[in-house]
């Protein structure tokens, strides 16, 4: 298993959107893209879950993307305003145990979007480099 | 059901503060429905609590599980190990499974993480409301299956207060109907206004909290020792 320091960000595709855009990708930007995220395929994002999201940075990862539809545009009509929800929740979840929320965002990537996809990760990484390093796991689930 | 919400995080790290071994309980009954403190909730507090244990660089060790119920012996012996090898129990559970864990496992000091607040149904997924106060003594067919006594804030069982004001509550005008508009709407509408009429006697609230804690005791279902 990666350490810690390895491990990438985790990006929850939605695979009628995102992960299509990040299949459209090639070249070096599709380098970029597959260097710093590890895709995980959603069949939406409202089926993300904050016990996730969350599981994901106690297991080590920096940071969580949670990519669906643009919200007027999801195929199951509320899933990605759901995935929303949720990433707030876990977002004020964070804040509340001390971590920064900027470890989970979402974003909204329609299929033929694959350009903005790279610069999403892109500001990702930004965020999470101006950040203190998440202290490595001690005890419970890791 | 019993319904709940899940307690301020921070009154939850304060609460947990010095066990370094902790157990979160979730229940999988009244809880679980309520969204409160069923498997998944049991789940996302322990995260959040194991995440921000290592943010303070404290030495907890924080596991989860959930059982069927709290307020039954029988459901507890598949977590007995757990339990005992925890400092603290953390409990999802109402405040009855809480107590009951607590009595179950005598000198394991068992913690509520949530707030019990009714006994209430599920408008919809996210919204619950309450119906009943557990008076004891159910009055529901004198008012058309609207409970005066859970649903007036005052409740008053002859009438309502000057409060009432467009079928809303004074207590709170954006959130709570007035208990006694939507028991004269139901009365109308079963053709019953007529029964309204009637003045109610002072109600005998020694079934309810009036009386004591309260206790149940059917003879013929009582195993013999």
């Amino acid at each position: 298993m990666a350490k810690q320091s390895e491990k990438k960000i985790v990006a929850f595709c939605c695979e009628n959107s995102a992960l299509k855009a990040a299949e459209a990708l090639d070249g070096p930007a599709a380098l970029e893209v597959l260097a710093a995220v590890e895709l995980v395929r959603l069949p939406c994002t409202g089926k993300a879950e904050t016990g996730l999201l969350l599981e994901c940075l106690e297991k080590g990862h920096p940071g969580v993307l949670v990519l669906g539809c643009p919200a007027d545009n999801c195929k199951f009509l509320v899933g990605s305003s759901r995935a929303r929800k949720r990433v707030e929740v876990t977002r004020r979840l964070l804040k509340e145990a001390g971590l920064s929320e900027e470890r989970v965002h979402m974003d909204f990537v329609s299929s033929v979007d694959a350009h903005r996809l790279g610069r999403i990760v892109r500001e990702m990484q930004e965020r999470l480099a101006a950040l203190e390093p998440a202290p490595t796991p001690i005890g419970g689930k890791s | 059901m019993i319904t709940a919400v899940q307690k301020p995080f921070a009154e939850i790290q304060a609460m947990v503060e010095g066990y370094s071994n902790l157990l979160v309980l979730g229940c999988g009954t009244c809880v679980t429905v309520c969204m409160a403190g069923g498997e998944k909730e049991a789940g996302i507090l322990a995260s959040t609590l194991r995440l921000a244990g290592r943010q303070k660089g404290l030495k907890m060790r924080i596991v989860e599980d959930t059982i069927e119920r709290q307020c039954d012996r029988e459901f507890f012996d598949t977590v007995r190990d757990k339990v005992e090898a925890a400092d603290a129990v953390l409990s999802l559970a109402c405040g009855v499974g809480v107590q009951f864990c607590s009595e179950v496992f005598a000198g394991k000091r068992v913690l509520p993480g949530l707030n019990t607040r009714f006994y209430g149904t599920t408008e919809q997924q996210g919204i619950w409301s309450e119906r009943c106060a557990g008076c004891g003594t159910c009055v529901l067919d004198r008012f058309g299956g609207v409970c005066p006594v859970a649903r007036c804030s005052k409740s008053l069982l002859n009438g309502p207060c000057g409060g009432s004001q467009n079928g809303m509550c004074e207590v709170d005008q954006e959130n709570i109907q007035c208990g006694w508009q939507l028991i004269y709407d139901r009365m109308k509408s079963l053709g019953l206004l007529h029964l309204l009429e009637e003045n109610q006697p002072i109600k005998d609230w020694r079934t309810g909290r009036d009386g004591g804690p309260g206790k149940i005791v059917r003879e013929d279902m009582v195993l013999d020792t």
